[in-house]
Parts: structure tokens; C-alpha cells; sequence
């Protein structure tokens, strides 16, 4: 590490190295002056400036005729949780997701989802961590898994064909305890605080009635999902979702996302289908590969994010270029395979995050990669095809493991208060 | 120490009740002079709207007393899952989980008196009512009654488990006297489900650096080494060293401890909330260390203590059932189908294979584990709710 340089070896380094230059910055009474200098101004800035301590209120608006979390623009953090309902009562369940969306409402609008302060003879209702940390543009997605269309339910005859469980598909390497689930609720927020209460309260509003299967929690959206933001870099260093479907054009929302007259179940009008895939990355031995194999395994450049065959990051890839004979961007090149062209034209809406589990404590590398969350009109038609091509050929696949599996039917927005998830399917 | 503190809560909680239940009375009196004339008007039914709006809206804040069906639709408040029906600061009645979209109903028994629909968290949030006419006779049917019948029964419970107690400590301590292991391992095994099922009633006598519960029951790490006596350094001997040297001066302070216990408890009295938050400590007992296999480290027997604190649980809740049903019907089913679903979890893991009578803390699966400790907390949420509604009964 740079600044883990002995001071006696500084003189061995060139003038313009960036070690020196980072360590002769902090050497010395440099450095007793910058930690003085941190603290001090840290102080200042919370005694003078109160108000900028935290970012104006950010708000979502929770009512709609899709839900949020889906087309508006990705937030930073994930707290995302799969549930198994445990109840065969039907009534329970219909409570259980009304008891969801009156919590959801109060949430996305920086509320609690009842008194802290109740009674001093009784367990707040609401776990009180998030308390003023505002609306923080919180979204919450609920969604129905494949599973929760058994016979428990009566539901069976309600799954829509789209809701076919995800085959098992090329260099998977799924764990079942961390796949599939009955419901699942994607909470999105600015503040890590804001999504993981949701999560922490939403399992605890459904004790006795479902239980959490597996949670992730995300860092760092790794796709825009709107042109008014930056393109993010995944893990790998890579700037990930520059071709996503972005909100700004209704006709990709309407021909790739919504679910509209084509399906088989009305009360899936205006929803998503979300496929959720945890793909653990490699990242020790990504980290040894040469920058051109790097840039060869995606078809773009690492810094600027451009194609191979370009010079800025929204260049659209020229897939047939070649160079002395070879195609510039590589036959099993990632963004090759996953372009819509190489797909029958089939688009999907990513949505992912980073995120990092600690260490493999049998290997002591890394458990970290990508959370990939993908909303789409038919996974059967979107996901499941350009996976299955991916799976096969993807020079990425080197680098990577998929995990974790799960897929959700999202039911429409909800119309207003006393609307609740699934309203239409459970009545 | 959460439990020194609880005998002043409960305390304070009693006081607030009388005070209450006296005030009612007075006010039944004399509204029942005026009741005759009115009585034609007052309904027997009360429908409930709540709204984001406007909060809470009965249809009538006029009743007669006798036997009132409560009816309450939520229609947009997103901040109230609940509607209470107080007198004074006791719960008569209450319906719990009806967000917007959903409505139910619960009934109540009152005689004439002023009331509060209470709807936390409503715009509006308390409405006051008014109850006339002659006031029925509720007899031995009434919450206070049915409570002191359970902290009376709960009392002879644990008088009954600690007589138990003292036997088996002292039947063990001859074993460990002796030169049977084997004997003495299963005389340890014996002893362990009369603790476990009382266990709080043991934590609540703390006082300074007299900490019976620890004295009894410590874990390794709880407690300096030279002051780790009780069940656990015997549990090591038997089952780790395999050997009982000097196991037997153990044995003789386990004896002395546990009839302590049974001193300090004997015709002691209990408060309502005690009960329900000694259920509660119960389980969490269950959740923070059976379920991790912290307690029984040696002998892995993790799931006969598990069982037992359930056992206890599922005792002292069912001495609050009979008030508890006047009082919320719903949630005294909700707490018994979830014990009923916890003893069935646990069942299956009982074999003969074993002395514990339970398969070991290492035979378990992490999915074994896992369902577990989901039907503990199925039980646990809504009896968590329970302490609050006896309090002021």
C-alpha cells in the first residue's frame, strides 16, 4: 500500500512517482497537521451547517400504475429479501400483503410504520432505526414466486404462464437456500439504513404468517435505469447497463418491461416479472488478468467504458468490425452475446447492485459480485434465452459464478390507500 | 438487570389499574341513574370507520351496556392496524392487523360507564363513548377475576416445578457423590427441565452480587472462573472430563441454591404482566441460546432445555388464555395455534436413541435449526403484545 511506504525508501523513488508524492504528502508533520485538520473541520462543519448533514428529503411516490422501484432511477442502495409463507390460510396471506403496502406507504414517505413511543408496556411497532433519516427516495417491489401458486392457496389456476420457474441453465451453480421464495420485497434507497428497515420490519409484520427465506444486501447500483444518470462500474471495473432500457423511452418500457395485453392473467397488467441472480465474482483472479483481457472479455474499454470499435461510452458496438482478420469485439465477448441483436432484438430492464458477503472462509477470498436483478414482459422470451447464451459461451464466465436464483411475478402499482399487493389475484 | 426493574413496573401498572377500575365504577353509577330514560337509543352495535382524514368515526358514540359487537373497516389510514376499546387504561377489547382494504370485528361485555375507542396512530385518535343502561352481571367471568385466578394458578406452578427441583438437585448431588457416571449423567439430565421450565421467576431474585440465576445456571464465560459453580461445571465433568472429581462440592452448592430458590419463592405473588413477561423471557432464552447450542456446550441436550422453556412458555401463557380471550380474542388464538405449531416442530425431533429423550444440538441440520427458530419467533411476535394488554386489566 502506498502510504505503508518506509520513509528511509522514499529517496529510492523517481520525482514523479505517485507513491512519493502520496507519502510525502502525508510524512512528517504533515500528518499530525491533516488529522488535527479532519477533526477540526469535521466539528465545524456539524456545529455550523446542521441542516446539510444529511441530503434534502428525497420522495418516491409510492401510488401508481406500476410499482416503484422498476422504471424510477436506481438508488444506491438494495436490502432485497425472499419470504416463504408459512400460514396456508388464505386470509392470512391477504392480511399479510395489505399489512405490506399500508407499511410501504408509510415507509416511502419517510414515516414509521407505527408509534415508537406506543406504550411503555409494549414493543414499539416500528424497530425506530430509520427515525429521522427522511423518505431517503425509498422503493419498495413486492412480488409472488412461481411457489406460491401451489395448491395452498387455491392459486394454481392464477399463475401466469411467464411465472415458469427459470430452467436450470449453462454453468449454473445454485444454492438452494439462497434461491427461489414464495414472496419478495426489493426495498431501494439512498440510505443503507432506510432499505434494510424495511426488511428487518416487513419480516417482523409477518411473523407467524412467512418467514425470510434468504436476504442480499446491495451497495452501488451497477445499472442506470434513467439518461440523467451516470453509467456505475460493477465490480469488475467495468461500466455496467450503457445499453440499459432507460425510463425516458416509454416505447422500450412498454415493449420489454410492462406486462400488457399479451399475458395469460389480467391482474398482472401493468407489472414485472424480476429475475434475481446472485453471480459471485472471481474477483482475486479478474484482478491478475491483463487489462487488453480484460477489455477482450467484455468487447469495451475500462476507463472510458467505449466499445472496442469506439470512442465514447454510447457508441453503439460495430459487431462485425474486424481487424487483421479477427473480430475487434471478441465472438464470446459479454456485451457481444447479450446485445439485443445477437437476442432476436429481446431487451431487458437491469437493475443491479454490488455486494460484498465477507470472506470464503474456506478459501479467504472475497465472497463479493453482482446482485443482478432484471424486470421484464416474459422471462421465457428475455432472461432465460440471452442467460442460456451467455451461460454457454460468455468469456466472462471465467471470472464468474451464479449462485442464487429466484423469480418474481410484480404485480401492477397499487391504485392508493386500502389497495394492496395482489388485491385483484387473492379476492 | 431487565428483570430488577420489571416488580416496580408491574407495581406502578397495578396502581394505574385500581385507580382506573375504581373510576369506572363511580362513573357506572351514576350514569346508570340517568341510563333509564336513553336506554331505547343506545345501540348495541358499533361500526368503526377509520380514514386517513378524519381518524376514527363510530357510527354512535351512544351504547348499552350488555354485549356490543365492535365492526371496523379500515379504509386508508396507513398508519393504524389496530382499533382498542379502553376503560379507563384497560383494554376491553381490541382488534389488531386490519390495514386499509381489510376490516374485522370483536365484541365486548361492559356495564354502563364512559369508554375510549382508542385507534393508535389515527388522526383522530381517541373517541370517547358513552355505555348506559343496567349494568349485566359479569360474575367470576370478569378479566380481573380470571387474572387473579391465573397469577394464583401460575404461583402453585411454579411452587409445584421447584418442589420438583429441589428433588431431583439433590438426587443428582448423591450421584455425584458416588462413582456412577453414568447415573449421575442421567440425574443431571433429569434435573435440567424443572430449571428451564422456571427459569425467570429464578432470574428475577438478583440482588447486588447475589445473582441466583447465575449461581444455578452460569455459563462458562458468564462468570469469572473462580465463581462458576451451579448445573454447567457439573455438565463439564460429566460429559467433557468424564469424571466425577470433585463434582461433589458442586453438587452440594447446586442443592443449597435450589432450595434457596424455593425459599425465596414460596407463596410469592405475581403480577399479570410477569406471566406474560416471563413467557416472553422464556422464548427468548430459546432464540438467544438453545437455539445456537450455547447452553448445553457438553452435553449437547440443547433440545430438552429448548422443550422445557417452551413447556414453561406455554404454561404461563395458558394461565392468561381465559382473560386473554375476553380481552382479544384473536391474538389468544394466533398465541395457541403458534405453541401448538411450536410443540409439533419440536416433537419431531424427540427419539429414544437418547437419555435426553431429544436428538443432540449436533445432530441438528442448519435447515433443522432454521424451521426451529421460526416457530419460536411465530410465538414470540404476538406474545409480545400480551404483557400490554393484562397490564391495567
Amino acid at each position: 500500500m502506498p502510504d505503508a511506504v518506509p520513509q528511509h525508501d522514499l529517496g529510492q523513488e523517481p520525482a514523479t512517482s505517485r507513491r512519493r508524492f502520496l507519502a510525502g504528502a502525508l510524512g512528517g508533520a504533515g500528518l499530525a497537521a491533516a488529522g488535527i485538520g479532519f477533526g477540526g473541520g469535521f466539528a465545524t462543519a456539524k456545529a455550523t451547517e446542521p441542516e446539510q448533514a444529511r441530503p434534502a428529503p428525497a420522495e418516491v411516490a409510492f401510488y401508481g400504475p406500476h410499482q416503484a422501484g422498476i422504471a424510477t432511477p436506481a438508488q444506491d442502495r438494495l436490502a432485497f429479501a425472499a419470504f416463504d409463507v408459512t400460514s396456508t390460510d388464505k386470509d392470512a396471506l391477504k392480511a399479510l400483503l395489505a399489512t405490506w403496502a399500508a407499511a410501504a406507504a408509510q415507509l416511502t414517505k419517510g414515516l414509521q410504520v407505527g408509534a415508537v413511543d406506543l406504550s411503555p408496556d409494549r414493543p414499539p411497532i416500528d424497530t425506530g432505526e430509520a427515525v429521522g433519516l427522511g423518505p431517503s427516495n425509498l422503493t419498495i417491489t413486492v412480488g409472488f414466486g412461481p411457489s406460491l401458486f401451489d395448491e395452498r392457496f387455491g392459486l394454481a389456476t392464477y399463475r401466469p404462464a411467464a411465472l415458469d420457474p427459470i430452467p436450470s441453465l449453462p454453468g449454473d451453480y445454485l444454492q438452494d437456500d439462497i434461491s427461489n421464495g414464495d414472496l419478495c420485497v426489493q426495498a431501494c434507497a439512498d440510505d443503507p439504513t432506510v432499505a434494510f428497515h424495511v426488511v428487518r420490519n416487513f419480516a417482523r409484520l409477518a411473523r407467524g404468517t412467512a418467514v425470510m427465506r434468504w436476504s442480499q444486501l446491495g451497495f452501488g447500483r451497477t445499472s442506470s435505469t434513467s439518461s440523467t444518470q451516470e453509467t456505475e462500474r460493477n465490480l469488475l471495473g467495468f461500466k455496467d447497463g450503457t445499453r440499459n432500457i432507460k425510463a425516458e423511452n416509454p416505447a422500450d418500457m412498454n415493449a420489454y418491461v410492462w406486462v400488457d395485453e399479451e399475458t395469460d392473467q389480467d391482474w398482472m397488467k401493468g407489472g414485472s416479472y424480476l429475475v434475481s441472480r446472485r453471480i459471485r465474482m472471481l474477483i482475486e483472479s479478474w484482478d491478475t488478468d491483463y487489462l487488453a483481457d480484460q477489455e477482450n472479455v467484455f468487447g469495451r474499454f475500462k476507463t472510458s467504458g467505449a466499445p472496442l470499435t469506439g470512442t465514447d461510452e454510447f457508441d453503439t458496438p460495430d459487431l462485425s468490425a474486424k481487424k487483421d482478420g479477427k473480430y475487434v469485439i471478441d465472438l464470446n465477448a459479454h456485451i457481444r452475446l447479450a446485445a439485443p441483436v445477437t437476442n432476436g432484438g429481446e431487451k431487458i430492464l437491469r437493475r443491479g447492485y454490488s455486494y460484498t458477503d465477507g470472506i470464503d472462509q474456506q478459501t479467504g477470498l472475497l465472497d463479493a459480485g453482482l446482485f443482478f436483478i432484471a424486470f421484464q414482459k416474459d422471462p421465457r422470451k428475455q432472461f432465460v434465452p440471452i442467460q442460456t447464451r451467455l451461460g454457454q459461451h460468455d468469456n466472462l464466465n471465467e471470472y464468474i459464478r451464479h449462485t442464487s436464483s429466484a423469480l418474481f411475478a410484480v404485480p401492477p402499482g397499487l391504485t392508493g390507500p386500502g389497495d394492496y399487493y395482489g388485491k385483484s389475484l387473492l379476492a | 438487570m431487565r428483570r430488577a426493574v420489571l416488580p416496580v413496573t408491574a407495581a406502578a401498572a397495578l396502581t394505574l389499574g385500581l385507580a382506573a377500575c375504581s373510576s369506572s365504577g363511580g362513573a357506572a353509577d351514576g350514569s346508570t341513574t340517568s341510563a333509564a330514560s336513553r336506554s331505547g337509543e343506545a345501540a348495541h352495535a358499533l361500526n368503526v370507520t377509520i380514514t386517513s382524514a378524519d381518524g376514527c368515526v363510530p357510527d354512535t358514540t351512544n351504547l348499552a351496556a350488555g354485549g356490543i359487537t365492535v365492526k371496523v373497516t379500515n379504509q386508508d389510514a396507513t398508519a393504524v392496524s389496530e382499533v382498542e376499546f379502553l376503560s379507563g387504561q384497560r383494554i376491553v377489547g381490541e382488534k389488531e392487523n386490519i390495514p386499509p382494504g381489510l376490516g374485522g370485528q370483536f365484541a365486548v361485555q361492559v356495564p354502563a360507564g364512559s369508554y375510549t375507542l382508542y385507534c393508535p396512530g389515527a388522526a383522530k385518535e381517541n373517541i370517547p363513548l358513552t355505555v348506559t343502561g343496567a349494568a349485566q352481571s359479569t360474575g367470576n367471568q370478569d378479566v380481573a377475576a380470571l387474572l387473579k385466578t391465573a397469577t394464583e394458578g401460575y404461583s402453585q406452578y411454579v411452587s409445584t416445578q421447584v418442589g420438583y427441583l429441589v428433588q431431583a438437585a439433590e438426587t443428582l448431588n448423591t450421584a455425584l457423590h458416588g462413582t456412577d457416571l453414568a447415573a449421575a449423567r442421567s440425574a443431571y439430565m433429569k434435573a435440567r427441565p424443572y430449571y428451564e421450565k422456571i427459569e425467570p421467576v429464578a432470574e428475577s431474585f438478583t440482588v447486588g452480587s447475589d445473582n441466583l440465576d447465575a449461581n444455578i445456571d452460569a455459563r462458562a464465560n458468564d462468570v469469572p472462573a473462580s465463581q462458576w459453580t451451579g448445573f454447567h461445571p457439573i455438565e463439564k465433568g460429566l460429559f467433557t472430563a468424564k469424571s466425577l472429581k470433585g463434582l461433589g462440592s458442586l453438587g452440594d452448592g447446586l442443592v443449597a441454591n435450589v432450595k434457596k430458590l424455593q425459599k425465596l419463592t414460596t407463596g410469592l405473588d405475581y403480577q399479570a404482566t410477569e406471566l406474560a413477561n416471563g413467557a416472553q423471557e422464556l422464548l427468548d432464552e430459546v432464540s438467544s441460546s438453545k437455539i445456537t447450542g450455547e447452553e448445553e456446550r457438553y452435553s449437547h441436550i440443547d433440545l430438552l432445555d429448548f422443550a422445557n422453556n417452551d413447556e414453561g412458555a406455554e404454561q404461563a401463557f395458558a394461565q392468561l388464555q381465559p382473560a386473554l380471550e375476553k380481552i382479544d380474542a384473536d391474538l389468544s388464538k394466533q398465541i395457541s395455534d403458534a405453541f401448538t405449531a411450536l410443540s409439533a416442530a419440536t416433537d419431531k425431533y424427540r427419539t429414544t436413541d437418547n437419555a435426553s429423550g431429544y436428538v443432540l444440538y449436533t445432530q441438528l441440520t442448519e435447515a433443522d435449526k432454521k424451521t426451529l427458530a421460526s416457530a419460536v419467533k411465530a410465538v414470540q411476535e404476538p406474545l409480545s403484545k400480551v404483557s400490554s394488554k393484562v397490564a391495567n386489566a
